[in-house]
């Protein structure tokens, strides 16, 4: 435990967004909590003030409104796992919630936190990423938006300034549409993920793929789109042969982007199987 | 619900402070304490109060023996700062027994071999708490779900599974 941090807890936007503007390089926002306590506990918080942001209103609640689906940056994962909403219209950002963590850690971490701590790894950013999300960012000079694959500049290196504050995300519904999440972990509950994916999909009449939207996460250092992948499936029907060339174009930008690196021996196959695995309920379900 | 929704004198604290002030209640309780900016929850119950039942295990929120319920929901008192206490409600292992004896999830843990060493029972009997509140009547894979969170070296976990049932079984015969 650290003897020299001062904790501060604003209700409003914008009296965190004025103490932030005097002290934001030496204040760390506080969300849920559950990455930010563990740097405190190893010693790599170097903040002096931290800014419990729980109790702003406007980081709080999921509604629908006339630019998508708006999830405050202060909604807790169980919060968006219970949603009827998120169901409806993101029903893969649903999946996600449902096996982050554990429910302990459901309960008081929050979609915002885990964005901002730019974990390459974050189970929320391929579901967000495919819902091709905008972040709303209040700083300073008022708000920003930015969509979100570009609110992290590598791992752990958020692109959020130190005297700006999450908001709340803007998602374009995919009611209807054909989803899934899957992710690899060294086991079920609390693992972090080693590889994750995320996809919504739509076929037409003819069972051609008509929509596709692909993300994948833990792999890069910031979960990304492969367009490669998305140009591949786009106008073909899905079968096996189609899969294990999508999971190849999927495994070949995973390397061109990160590398080879040790694991790599591991992730080159973890993401084609996975891949596969991901997409193949398009090739039975007519 | 959420933190702070409704609560009485909620304070905002716009000014930083080093020694935060805060109200809850504990086990029904309402106490009053000082505590560290940067103490966590499960420091301010286990010292301040001498609420010894959480326990730390792994101090990262991976192991579940600091699992507390603050306003119903089950929590990582290691990952949760006691400022953040302020306003709430809290559960601890030390409030399940009442006068007319052990709760229902603790009797069940002692009837089906549940407990060996202990360390994580607190813990698991808060998630108990916490997943019985929400699933009256869950099934063994909701169980095991609503209990991923806390981990358990000596038992294999079927004891406490069964365990749980029971006390699921027993919560039913009585309300009908």
């Amino acid at each position: 435990m650290r003897s020299d941090v001062e904790y501060l807890r604003p209700l409003s936007l914008e009296e965190a967004v004025g103490f932030l503007s005097d002290h934001g390089p030496e204040t760390k926002p506080l969300a849920g909590g559950t990455d930010l306590l563990i740097d405190m506990r190893s010693g790599k918080l170097k903040a002096r003030y931290i800014m419990d942001v729980a109790r702003i209103q406007e980081l709080s609640g999921i509604t629908v409104t006339e630019e998508g689906l708006s999830i405050g940056a202060g909604a807790t994962i169980t919060e968006i796992a219970l949603s009827e909403t998120v169901k409806r219209l993101a029903p893969v950002l649903r999946k996600a919630c449902l096996t982050f963590g554990s429910p302990q850690i459901r309960n008081t971490a929050t979609i915002g936190g885990n964005i901002a701590n730019a974990s390459p790894s974050a189970d929320t950013f391929p579901p967000l990423i495919v819902h091709e999300t905008v972040a709303v960012v209040a700083g300073p000079a008022g708000q920003r938006r930015i969509p979100v694959e570009e609110s992290t500049a590598g791992p752990y290196k958020s692109n959020i300034g130190p005297d700006e504050l999450l908001v709340r995300f803007i998602l374009k519904p995919a009611e209807g549409k054909w989803c899934e999440f899957l992710k690899i972990g060294r086991r079920k509950a609390l693992a972090i993920a080693r590889v994750s994916m995320a996809v919504v999909a739509e076929k037409d009449a003819r069972g051609a793929i008509s929509f596709i939207r692909f993300c994948l996460g833990s792999s890069t250092p910031v979960p990304c789109r492969i367009m490669e992948v998305e140009n591949f499936l786009a106008g073909k029907i899905p079968d096996e042969a189609v899969l294990s060339e999508g999971g190849r174009l999927a495994a070949e930008k995973m390397i061109e982007i990160s590398g080879r690196r040790p694991t790599t021996v591991y992730k080159e196959q973890a993401v084609k199987r996975l891949f596969r695995r991901l997409l193949y309920p398009m090739v039975k379900n007519d | 619900m959420q933190a702070g929704q409704g609560i009485e004198g909620e304070a905002k604290m716009i000014e930083p402070l080093k020694t935060v002030p805060i109200s809850f209640k504990v086990n029904g309780r309402p106490v009053s304490l000082e505590v560290a900016a940067g103490e966590t929850a499960l420091h301010a119950i286990r010292e301040r109060l001498d609420l010894i039942g959480a326990k730390e295990g792994c101090g990262i929120g991976e192991c579940g023996a600091c699992t507390i319920l603050v306003d119903g929901k089950a929590v990582n008192a290691c990952l949760m700062l006691a400022a953040r206490l302020d306003g709430t409600s809290v559960r601890t292992v030390e409030g399940l027994a009442g006068e007319e004896g052990l709760h229902p999830l603790q009797q069940a843990f002692l009837d089906h071999h549940a407990v060996q060493c202990g360390f994580c029972t607190p813990g698991l009997l808060m998630s108990a708490v916490a997943l019985l509140d929400e699933h009256p009547q869950p099934d063994r894979r909701t169980v095991s779900e609503g209990l991923s969170g806390n981990l358990c070296r000596c038992t294999g976990y079927k004891q406490i599974f069964q365990a749980v049932e029971a006390a699921a079984a027993h919560n039913k015969e009585k309300t009908p």
